[in-house]
């Protein structure tokens, strides 16, 4: 047996367990983010060289907390492929979104065997609602087998529920007829969407719905490279007028393609919760160290699932450490959104927010 | 009306106080002459028939000018109202919803007669852009894009949008690598006016180091002035991912202020100019043979200046097909002449109109 799959049986072994009552405490993270710390350094040579130039290695390393972090930013660099494995066995890779001329983030799988397992286990984990009847406004993994999205939904779709409906063709259109047909039994259902797919719906429909008591929705994405730029509470309003959601019945998904495993926040101005095998720190930039209670600062993701490419992820988004339960301290977060500055910039950019005409 | 003899007066004295100078640089009444000489045949253009060809012809300055300024430095605002005032026009100048204190402090040492030229607001109503003969807009290309949308057509429209500056050091390394240190740092590089990256014929990697210290020494007596969570993101980012890169590639080089985010120098072979995330950050790329549009890439199109080093005029003549409007002396990008075409328009002329006579 490889590593590669002793280290990925083990994670997959000890994230199984964390569903029989044994979450992964402080002490268990460690250990197992130290051994896929080590595992990391010793198989990618990019990320070795990284570490190197940190002067960070796994001999002098005692706490997850010291483990490299890279940038989203390194998934996007082509000749240095963050993988442990040779490149030839990789059978999926998942794209981050953007146009033909942005260079797009590449992650890497020789098997989403774990990546499926952290969705679902997490699913159980953080008692998240029913998913027996669920209705994709998301494309179906065979339309778009790159998206890590389409992905998660496929593996929803396959097991966690008995009845799945797939709403967007390959147009792009929704099948407004087939959600109609969802729910004309009036039992509950599960809405799985992006932010600008519910928008599309909502401007598709013809007259509000009432989805059947006990229904609930997932929305996840923001309106990155879009005209529309809706609050959350605005976005919950709508859910209530086109169909008849309160805000309890939302739920917030979190996540990226470089990660394999999901953050869940529920209503509104709720933290974002992780399963137990991730960690999160927020970090003040200015001082690159943790940001205060309350401070804003840069989320750092640390997956363990994340076995195969880079389990310490430093990300763009902006966060503040959630105070509400010191149990949770590093496992939740209240994401406040993606940076501004997260594009680089000439004059006058930075000058957008002054134009309010 | 007050003449252009009395105006160019009024606005002398203002740009002689410290906080104005701060901004415009040292205004004589002989440069506004000038000025006025160089861009409408004659200093007195507006104030009387003077002699065009056959006929008589005089200058007329729009009544009102809409200034939509951007957040980002005051030097825009202050170039656009001094071109306002000299012309004798009224102005109403659109202030960022953040602020633009030294600009709006700053109008305070104006003298009275100017100062009544003047109204600054936070938000616009529709009676302000009624008024307004020309619209200037100084912001993003999506903010310019809105603005133009709500002009009407009789109202001119007068852009300036996204830009960025680069540089070329020739030779003279030691020399360059402390007048671009300059010009990439001032004002915390968030002009259009500000260096991105330098393009270096010859050994590139050395400039990059002679540069990295330069910046070093300029931030002993002109720090930085603090920066947002965001920005500091922007650079932290920007230093992890090249820290990367440059650990597995030995084309690209990363040099750092110690313990801060003072400044960044980074060297990469590859010639595509990429923006800085700005709080001096910077490129350092080798001079290719030819260096064209197609070789910067699509950031070409927004270029602002590229300042060299030594300064000579053959060797900017031989960037004249590169978009820049400007090519000027490394060291002085960001301190344009009163006389410049700004964004390549002829700041003055663009905006009277004539009457003629005969």
């Amino acid at each position: 047996m490889s590593s590669n799959t002793s280290i990925s049986t083990l994670v997959s072994d000890r994230i199984g367990l964390a569903l029989s009552g044994n979450p992964i405490l402080d002490d268990d993270f460690n250990s197992l983010a130290l051994q896929i710390f080590e595992h990391q350094y010793q198989k990618n040579r990019a990320y070795q060289n990284f570490c190197l130039a940190l002067e960070i290695s796994p001999d002098r390393t005692n706490h997850w907390h010291d483990i490299p972090a890279l940038p989203t930013e390194a998934f996007k660099i082509e000749p240095f492929p963050l993988v442990t494995f040779p490149m030839e066995q990789a059978k999926t890779t998942f794209l981050t979104s953007g146009t033909t001329t942005e260079a797009r983030g590449m992650h890497y799988f020789r098997s989403t065997k774990l990546y499926d397992h952290s969705i679902v286990s997490a699913w159980h984990e953080l008692n998240l609602p029913d998913a027996r009847r669920s209705v994709f406004l998301i494309a179906h993994p065979e339309q778009s087998p790159q998206s890590s999205l389409s992905h998660m939904m496929g593996v929803i779709s396959d097991q966690l529920a008995t009845q799945s409906t797939w709403l967007l063709h390959q147009s792009g259109s929704i099948d407004y007829n087939s959600l109609i047909s969802a729910i004309k039994d009036q039992q509950a259902v599960a809405l799985f969407g992006t932010a600008l797919s519910f928008l599309h719906l909502f401007d598709s429909m013809e007259s509000p719905l009432t989805l059947p008591a006990g229904s609930w929705a997932m929305e996840t994405g923001g309106y990155k490279g879009t005209k529309h730029q809706l609050t959350k509470g605005d976005l919950h309003q709508l859910f209530k007028t086109k169909l008849g959601l309160d805000s309890d019945s939302i739920i917030n998904e979190y996540s990226m393609t470089e990660l394999s495993s999901q953050f869940y926040s529920p209503g509104l101005d709720r933290p974002h919760q992780g399963p137990s095998w991730t960690r999160t720190r927020i970090i003040d930039p200015l001082t690159n160290t943790d940001a205060k209670p309350g401070e804003l600062g840069h989320l750092v993701i640390y997956d363990l699932a994340n076995v195969d490419s880079a389990m310490a992820i430093r990300t763009q988004d902006l966060a503040i450490q959630c105070q509400t339960n010191l149990e949770q301290k590093n496992t939740s977060f209240n994401l406040i959104g993606r940076d501004p500055s997260a594009l680089p910039r000439g004059c006058s950019r930075s000058s957008d927010e002054s134009l309010s005409l | 009306m007050i003449s252009t003899p009395e105006r160019i007066q009024l606005l002398t004295e203002a740009c002689s106080h410290q906080e104005v100078q701060r901004w415009t640089g040292c205004i004589t009444s002989d440069d506004l002459n000038a000025w006025l000489s160089s861009e409408l045949g004659s200093a007195l253009a507006l104030d009387k028939f003077l002699p065009h060809g056959p006929l008589h012809s005089k200058a007329i300055a729009p009544k009102c000018i809409l200034h939509i300024v951007s957040g980002n430095t005051p030097h825009a605002a202050f170039q656009s109202i001094i071109r306002g005032l000299l012309i004798g026009s009224h102005n109403i100048v659109k202030i960022p919803a953040t602020g633009l204190h030294p600009f709006t402090d700053a109008l305070e040492h104006f003298p009275k007669p100017l100062r009544e030229l003047i109204e600054t607001h936070n938000t616009l109503e529709d009676k302000d852009w009624l008024k307004a003969d020309v619209v200037i807009a100084i912001g993003s290309d999506e903010s310019i894009a809105a603005i133009h949308q709500k002009t009407k057509p009789d109202q001119q429209f007068i852009p300036h949008g996204h830009k960025v500056s680069i540089a070329i050091a020739y030779d003279d390394y030691e020399n360059a690598a402390q007048l671009a240190a300059r010009d990439v740092s001032l004002h915390n590089q968030q002009g259009c006016l500000s260096i991105h990256a330098i393009y270096s014929r010859g050994d590139s990697k050395h400039f990059a180091e002679l540069l990295a210290m330069e910046m070093e020494k300029f931030c002993v007596n002109n720090p930085p002035s603090p920066i947002s969570t965001s920005e500091a993101g922007a650079i932290r980012i920007l230093r992890e991912t090249t820290r990367f890169c440059a650990s597995n590639d030995s084309s690209t080089q990363l040099w750092e202020s110690k313990d801060t985010l003072n400044w960044t120098v980074i060297h990469q072979d590859e010639p595509t100019l990429q923006l800085s995330c700005l709080n001096r950050c910077v490129y350092v790329k080798p001079l290719p043979p030819r260096l064209d549009n197609d070789i910067l890439g699509t950031q070409s199109a927004y270029l602002s200046t590229i300042a060299i080093h030594p300064f000579d005029k053959a060797e900017a003549t031989s960037l004249e097909n590169l978009s820049a409007h400007r090519i000027c002396p490394l060291g002085k990008s960001q301190q344009p002449s009163l006389f410049w075409h700004h964004d390549g328009i002829a700041p003055i002329a663009s905006l009277v109109k004539w009457k003629d006579i005969g």
